[in-house]
């Protein structure tokens, strides 16, 4: 078996499928969103206007709440690096016949299986409210490219950070810091047309943002007129953010 | 091909005013079991660190298996097993899952790491443990596990660093005892401790390393005749007060000596000539009254010789800086 594969099955089994309490969680969460508060919003919010069409407030809601799933989900990728460098695991690793970049790669790759498959268990179960959609080829490109381009930037930014941290009481405290304005300066909960213009600002400089509205165009063929732009913007943070993770790996102490 | 698995020359480490490895010259021939030997914070992990390619020196150079440390690591590593002083393990998985997830990581096939994990459960002690996790287990019982890992897979050149930190007795043996099998079949072997009867039961070479320099490196039986080059003379009193040490520190040809600390301990005189001091040890005693009960000269142990090198070279290397 390649190397690669070899360190991808290490991090499915080692790491994500022994946190499966964590798992089960990013899968619950994201049904309670949808399913309680987006039907409980919705008794006060009529069908509102995104992009180019008239959605209903739950089915606004949904991706959102998937690309927020994923970026949780992402998370886990510095939180295996935190541990492999806490029980010496990580220098275990290198000093074998992998390379740097190789570990990298196989952290992000593991999560964005894990996304994917927590996308695809969310959609199958919210798929009552699916019904009557129809997804094109093109629709499932924009799809697919969210939930990579999304598990990739914010993998690669949380395995940048772990890089840095000494306790994972600082590595959460950080990500919650991080991860809460994110979630709500962004097009996840609400369609920025009529936000406040300072929100809206920050929200379009927001990854979360164009990997919502990624979805959004793939699942619900709602555009909105930034759409190009948002998804160039994120291949690029996603690539820079891969970058800096790779660079970050290098002062790493052993 | 070289008949060096490990040629290291002027080796140095720097961390802005601190040296950890200082010029460290040495070779390691192929298939022998190499002890690198110093006291905590001698250099002995920087020094696996730089060969295994995890540390890039900040001078000098070394070849592992041939190849150069820092611009052929790639070649290097697939080629080498290493146990560091760090605990390590996958938490989650259990003792078998450990050792399965570790082979497959070295592309041991399937069938193989089966045969292994049974061979290695019994030769560790795990067996009884094979379904706990890692968290669970005794701090020896991780220690077990974080070596058998290694053996996991074929390696030509193993690393341990001071492998039996943590162990038992018996475990400790069986663990020295499995690396002098394995070197039998011609796995050369780096091996860190600082426990000297280890290097003396294991070692076919040691190295001496105290504050990143390398003090002696010979076979353990030539570092003995030439660095210890004395003899230990043990003496047991019925009745020992703090007055017949202090006498006998005083006569000439004592180069060291160790007073008891509990009344039954033998006082031990490290001397160059056992035989011409032993007539003015038993005049001491009857000038102070004081009845011998034991009296016999032993070779120094490998302990002896650390000791007294690492002192020595401690004391002089004082001087020099003040």
């Amino acid at each position: 078996m390649n190397s690669f594969l070899r360190l991808l099955y290490r991090d499915l089994k080692a790491g994500l499928w022994s946190t499966k309490s964590m798992m089960i969680v990013q899968l619950v969460s994201p049904l309670i969103f949808i399913f309680v508060a987006g039907f409980g919003y919705a008794s006060l919010i009529p069908p509102m206007t995104a992009g180019n069409r008239q959605v209903s407030y739950v089915l606004y809601l949904a991706p959102g709440v998937v690309v927020m799933q994923i970026m949780f989900a992402a998370s886990m990728a510095g939180a295996m690096l935190w541990m492999d460098k806490r029980l010496a695991m990580f220098a275990q690793i290198i000093v074998g016949p992998f390379s740097r970049w190789q570990y990298i790669l196989s952290k992000l790759v593991s999560i964005m299986l894990q996304g994917m498959l927590n996308a695809f268990i969310v959609f199958a179960i919210a798929s009552p409210l699916l019904v009557g959609l129809k997804v094109s080829f093109e629709g499932i490109c924009y799809i697919a490219g969210s939930l990579l381009l999304g598990s990739m930037f914010f993998g690669s930014l949380t395995l940048a950070i772990s890089v840095f941290i000494k306790s994972n009481e600082a590595f959460n405290a950080i990500l919650n810091v991080l991860f809460t304005p994110l979630m709500f300066l962004s097009s996840v909960y609400y369609p920025l047309e009529n936000a406040p213009l300072i929100i809206r600002a920050v929200s379009l400089a927001n990854p979360l943002t164009y990997a919502a509205d990624m979805l959004r165009a793939g699942l619900l063929q709602v555009y909105v007129p930034l759409l190009p732009a948002e998804i160039v913007a994120l291949i690029a943070e996603s690539l820079i953010a891969f970058t800096v993770a790779t660079v970050a790996f290098r002062r790493i102490k052993l | 091909m070289s008949e060096y698995s490990i040629d290291a020359s002027e080796l140095t480490m720097r961390y802005s005013s601190l040296v950890a490895v200082d010029h460290v010259s040495f070779k390691v021939l192929k298939g022998e079991i190499f002890g690198f030997l110093g006291p905590n914070g001698a250099g002995k992990t920087t020094t696996i660190k730089i060969l295994t390619t995890l540390l890039r020196p900040t001078g000098g150079s070394a070849t592992v298996l041939g190849y150069d440390v820092v611009s052929e690591g790639g070649k290097i590593r697939p080629r080498i097993g290493v146990v560091q002083q760090e605990q390590s393990y996958e938490y989650a998985l259990s003792v078998e899952g450990n050792l399965d997830v570790y082979g497959l990581l070295w592309d041991v096939p399937k069938l193989e790491r089966k045969k292994r994990i049974e061979l290695l459960l019994d030769k560790f002690g795990l067996r009884a443990a094979r379904k706990t996790a890692p968290p669970e287990l005794s701090m020896g019982q991780r220690r077990r596990l974080q070596v058998a890992r290694e053996f996991m897979h074929d390696s030509e050149l193993m690393f341990l660093d001071e492998p039996t930190t943590g162990l038992d007795p018996q475990a400790r043996r069986v663990t020295l005892d499995f690396v002098r099998e394995k070197a039998r079949n011609g796995v050369t072997v780096f091996f860190t401790t600082h426990i000297m009867e280890e290097a003396e039961y294991v070692c076919d070479r040691i190295a001496i390393i105290d504050r990143g320099r390398i003090l002696a490196l010979d076979t353990v039986k030539n570092v003995k005749q030439k660095f210890g080059g004395v003899s230990v003379i043990h003496v047991r009193f019925a009745d020992y007060n703090d007055d017949v040490c202090r006498r006998l520190q005083s006569l000439s040809g004592v180069q060291r000596i160790v007073c008891p600390q509990e009344k039954d301990e033998p006082l031990k005189l490290f001397v160059k000539d056992a035989n011409a001091l032993l007539p003015e040890i038993i005049e001491a005693a009857a000038t102070l009254r004081l009845r011998i009960t034991e009296l016999r000269v032993e070779e120094p142990s490998l302990d002896d010789v650390f000791i007294q090198m690492i002192n020595s070279k401690g004391e002089s290397h004082d001087e020099q800086l003040s």
